[in-house]
């Protein structure tokens, strides 16, 4: 903790300062209540994208194209500037410190889709270690589909699904795996999650969880198939037991044969079904086990099965996996529920169900309810261990949450004393279990314990907002009524123009103060706002040289 | 003490110097610490003890550790004795669950 507000007495403080161990990235992110992007060029004249993304570690600026078929990468970097003699030209550095260009360097740009395939502009996932990026292109969505056998009925098909793994350094495309007539939920990257090097794509359509592992030479490798079945010799044993029921059973119907990269037989599956499939057989004897064990009296036991195990049966059985997150390399959280609820994101009328599964055991470890206590005092005290971030990401180990920081935790009090319904209010804490990956920035303004902000005009999630007219406000946490800078998303508008729904999303920096917040509005062209940290007028051949001098110093003492 | 101090930089030659006791190598001697020397070896690790993190996050070993409690057999409801969420458990051998991961 420095004693001191100015930025000056900090570093020096920092020379003789021991932070706590394991907190030097907190002490040192008190230099960005110094350093805030206070200055905002407006409507900064730019390239018609659609900014999607900076990534974790700061070194790119995805986009795409309006079209919806290519990928442009830009290099963040920072307005420099130098001048010999003692004419120093003002104008051309506050006309040089208005471009797009003098921030970002446009890297390449690669094409991805096709004539019938778009990108899906909402994904987007960054492998930091390699440098990797995953981007989705995909068909139409058709909501009328012809039932097949294996597939879900209610929930609708795309023709292709394409994932592409594109090397960021230099735009190669390393690898492409495609899903067709599947369905995966794009929007946010909520279908696929990336832990490590291991990715876990959810198929609704089929109901299988792919696991796929991204090898360092940039190839997208099949790890195991869960679904249908659960260890990778279970479809041998059925098969070979099919064969016995085909020689019995020569009346029976056969279907085509039809493989595609989903893997699935569907011959073998029309025959298979008369088995539920390998993770419902596995959540089933579950809470059976469960039911059993909970009454040690033996016909009470029977009671008790008939009310908690056979009643519900046949709901068990319809339940079904809405999303998959990593918890380690071996377990997964499955989200199960109904299939009317299949792809929406209220919960409210649907019950949902959370499944800890071990993949390599095949076991099912817990099963709760959406609106379980136990579950959710799991999910207070624990929550960074949802987020399942790798111990080498550093970013996002200091993301703030209601487990790692106190602020967080009493605004979640303070909402949960709020709710009249403690139910109610876990299952609306719920929704956001299984985590979505990569969808909350790293970037230490939105650092709780720095500053106060309102998180439903900005948070660290990225998702489209409501834009206002008014600025969003960034207040000290610390020296309560100061204001340390403001976010306009926006122009001046006025009178008709103020009532047209705006609504903005925000791309800040990891942890250059540098931000872009973009603007829509319906049937007008999008405006962008680059927020950044800009020396004073007066200041700017001054501070440099001075800042110099101050860092000089530290390394003496 | 005063002698330990004497010879360390510092910008005023003066700072420390009244600090010099008269006799300086009697005082260091009497203020140099005993070592102290164990007199048992109860407190001894075991010879083949190695520390390591956990495998397995904390999350998890939540999760295993409600599954396991729930799957131990219950005892007839006649005695009853413990409620079902009591406070203290008692605490599992994990060392053999982290050595298969």
């Amino acid at each position: 903790m420095f004693r001191s507000t100015n930025v000056a007495a900090r570093v020096f403080e920092r020379q003789i300062l021991t932070p706590r161990p394991g907190a030097t990235i907190n002490l040192v992110r008190h230099f960005y209540e110094n350093l805030v992007p206070s200055c905002t060029i407006c409507d900064i004249d730019c390239p018609d994208h659609s900014f999607r993304k900076i990534t974790d570690d700061g070194r790119y600026l995805v986009s795409f194209s309006r079209n919806l078929q290519d990928i442009i990468v830009y290099r963040p970097t920072w307005l420099s500037f130098s001048f010999k003699g003692g004419n120093f030209d003002y104008q051309s550095l506050t006309q040089k410190a208005k471009k797009f260009d003098s921030f970002f360097t446009q890297l390449y740009s690669v094409s991805l889709g096709s004539s019938s395939e778009f990108i899906c502009k909402d994904f987007f996932l960054y492998l930091e270690d390699h440098q990797f990026g995953l981007f989705a292109t995909s068909t139409a969505q058709s909501h009328e589909v012809p039932a097949i056998e294996g597939a879900i009925h209610g929930v609708p098909s795309i023709e292709k699904i394409t994932f592409h793994l594109v090397r960021l350094k230099d735009g190669v495309v390393m690898d492409e795996k495609s899903f067709c007539n599947d369905f995966v939920n794009l929007a946010h990257s909520m279908g696929v999650f990336l832990y490590e090097d291991l990715l876990c794509i959810m198929s609704l359509r089929y109901q299988t969880i792919h696991i796929l592992q991204v090898r360092d030479s940039g190839n997208l490798v099949d790890v195991r198939n869960i679904g249908s079945f659960c260890l990778e010799d279970d479809e041998l044993f059925l098969n070979s037991h099919a064969q016995c029921m085909t020689v019995l059973n020569k009346s029976k119907p056969v279907g085509n044969v039809h493989e595609s990269a989903n893997g699935i037989h569907h011959q073998q599956v029309a025959q298979a079904s008369a088995f539920l499939t390998g993770i419902k057989q596995r959540l089933l004897s579950f809470i059976f086990r469960k039911a059993w064990s909970e009454e040690a009296d033996p016909i009470l036991r029977v009671q008790h099965l008939k009310k908690k195990f056979y009643f519900h049966f046949q709901d068990y059985v319809d339940l079904i996996m809405w999303k998959a997150q990593f918890l380690d390399r071996h377990h997964l959280l499955i989200k199960f529920g109904s299939v009317d609820g299949g792809v929406s994101r209220s919960t409210d009328q649907h019950p949902a169900f959370f499944a800890v599964y071990n993949m390599e055991t095949t076991e099912i470890i817990a099963f709760y309810q959406n609106s379980s206590e136990e579950l959710y005092s799991l999910f207070e005290q624990f929550y960074d261990h949802f987020h399942a971030n790798s111990r080498e990401s550093v970013h996002a180990n200091f993301i703030s949450s209601h487990s790692n920081n106190i602020h967080a935790l009493e605004q979640l009090w303070s909402m949960k004393n709020k709710q009249s319904s403690f139910s109610q209010f876990v299952k609306k804490m719920m929704t956001s279990v299984p985590y979505t990956c990569q969808s909350q920035s790293p970037s230490p303004y939105f650092d709780v314990s720095l500053f106060r902000y309102d998180e439903k005009l900005i948070s660290s999630t990225d998702r489209h907002r409501h834009s206002t007219d008014h600025p969003i406000k960034f207040i000290s946490r610390r020296q309560p009524n100061v204001l340390k800078f403001k976010i306009k998303p926006g122009l001046e508008t006025s009178g008709a123009e103020a009532r047209t729904k705006k609504i903005c999303s925000f791309l800040f920096h990891p942890h250059l103060p540098m931000a872009l917040s973009i603007q829509q509005t319906y049937m007008q062209p999008t405006v962008v706002n680059l927020h950044l940290r800009i020396w004073m007028e007066l200041e700017v051949v001054v501070i440099p040289v001075r800042m110099f001098w101050i860092e000089g110093l530290a390394l003496r003492g | 003490m005063g002698s330990l101090l004497d010879d360390w930089p510092s910008y005023d030659p003066h700072n420390f110097s009244q600090l010099r006791p008269a006799d300086s190598s009697a005082q260091s001697s009497k203020l140099t610490p005993v070592t102290y020397r164990p007199t048992h070896n109860k407190t001894l690790p075991p010879p083949d003890q190695v520390i390591s993190t956990e495998a397995r996050n904390i999350l998890l070993r939540h999760f295993y550790q409600k599954s396991e409690e729930k799957f131990r057999p219950k005892r007839a409801a006649s005695d009853h004795l413990t409620p079902e969420h009591s406070c203290k458990q008692p605490r599992y051998a994990y060392a053999d669950e982290a050595d298969v991961f």
